[in-house]
């Protein structure tokens, strides 16, 4: 068993709000010189930049394919995908619910980037994914684990889109498979201590949108290696896999 | 009923000052809600928003729909980013220590109307 440094919420350029200088090769050089292990592509309601990433990544780190979906209520819930064509079908129903980006769309919400790993731009998103998506949060939870996935309630320390603030109680109903806390609540303070008791896994992600945030927020997982079935494990404290608490 | 009046009859704190010259700002209707997509979907154009969510897709909603100006509610201030992309957008902000009931009421009481009023 190793101890695996993970930050499972990373944005990249297709997110509208996320600096245009996140090409799937500075997240991944970022990464890898952050002493990452595993980071997860969670870009808003798309997982288009999945992909292009892996490839970037290689064999310096894993990169698991994500998306972090903006759900009916403003909501954020991160599901984490066992590959890219996983997260990419998932994607696809999540896109039938939202609106086109209009004209003057990216004007005020920003542009929404596709690239390959080289960082060249292939295309640009055609919906609106800074919007909310059709999928509730039970919903939203059910698409991930029909698509093989981990459901994750995003920043649930946050007063904006996380699932606390938007709902008022944490929605145990629903079946997340872990909380995830931002930078702000380190181990042991109070909000850490608030998540903790929806009794789920913690883990702590950085929700970077700019290069210098990745790794800024990061779990210490207990993994034979760092891949999504292993982290599967350590979410089910299953056969010595574990999340640490730092 | 002008800008400036509302913030000085409501006691708001002008949390993007300048950047509006509020006496030429005519403000008719306001919309109060906390879920975006029903701002993006229902809020009147040239119109003010009354809301407790402070992230940056407020101004970036608010833009989009034309909004003249809005009010964040119970004491609520967004961190400074929004604040100066507002001003870059041109959009007014505003806190007030009131509730968005009360806010509204105070509206309603001055003369601005819902959207369809």
């Amino acid at each position: 068993m190793n101890v695996c440094r993970a930050d499972l919420h990373v944005h990249t350029a297709l997110s509208p709000c996320a600096d245009a200088a996140m090409t799937p090769l500075v997240v991944v050089a970022w990464a890898v010189d952050e002493g990452l292990d595993m980071i997860a592509i969670c870009d808003h309601n798309s997982a288009g930049n999945v992909a292009a990433a892996q490839r970037a990544a290689g064999d310096a780190l894993c990169v698991l394919a994500g998306m972090e979906v903006t759900t009916a209520e403003e909501a954020h819930v991160v599901g984490l995908f066992p590959d890219a064509a996983a997260a990419l079908a998932a994607a696809a129903e999540v896109a039938a619910t939202l609106p086109p980006a209009g004209p003057d769309y990216a004007a005020h919400f920003g542009e929404q980037l596709l690239m390959d790993e080289d960082g060249r731009e292939v295309g640009r998103e055609g919906r609106a994914l800074a919007l909310a998506s059709g999928f509730t949060v039970e919903e939203a939870v059910a698409l991930v684990h029909r698509h093989g996935g981990l459901a994750v309630a995003a920043h649930v320390d946050r007063r904006g889109f996380g699932v606390v603030a938007q709902l008022g109680v944490f929605p145990h109903h629903a079946g997340f498979d872990a909380v995830e806390v931002s930078p702000h609540a380190a181990p042991g303070s109070d909000a850490w201590a608030t998540a903790a008791a929806y009794g789920l896994p913690v883990l702590r992600g950085s929700d970077a949108h700019r290069p210098e945030e990745i790794g800024a927020a990061r779990s210490a997982l207990r993994l034979a290696a760092p891949t999504f079935a292993e982290l599967r494990l350590a979410l089910q404290a299953a056969d010595g896999r574990e999340v640490l608490d730092a | 009923m002008r800008l400036d009046r509302i913030v000085e009859e409501l006691g708001l704190a002008r949390l993007t000052p300048d950047v509006v010259d509020e006496q030429d700002v005519d403000i008719e209707r306001g919309y109060a809600s906390d879920l975006l997509s029903d701002v993006l979907a229902h809020a009147p154009e040239g119109g003010l928003l009354v809301t407790l969510q402070v992230h940056l897709n407020v101004v970036a909603v608010a833009t989009h729909a034309g909004l003249a100006a809005v009010v964040f509610a119970a004491g609520r201030r967004p961190e400074g980013e929004v604040v100066s992309r507002a001003a870059r957008e041109g959009l007014a902000l505003y806190s007030s220590p009131d509730d968005t009931f009360e806010i509204v009421g105070r509206l309603y009481a001055l003369g601005v109307k819902g959207r369809r009023a």
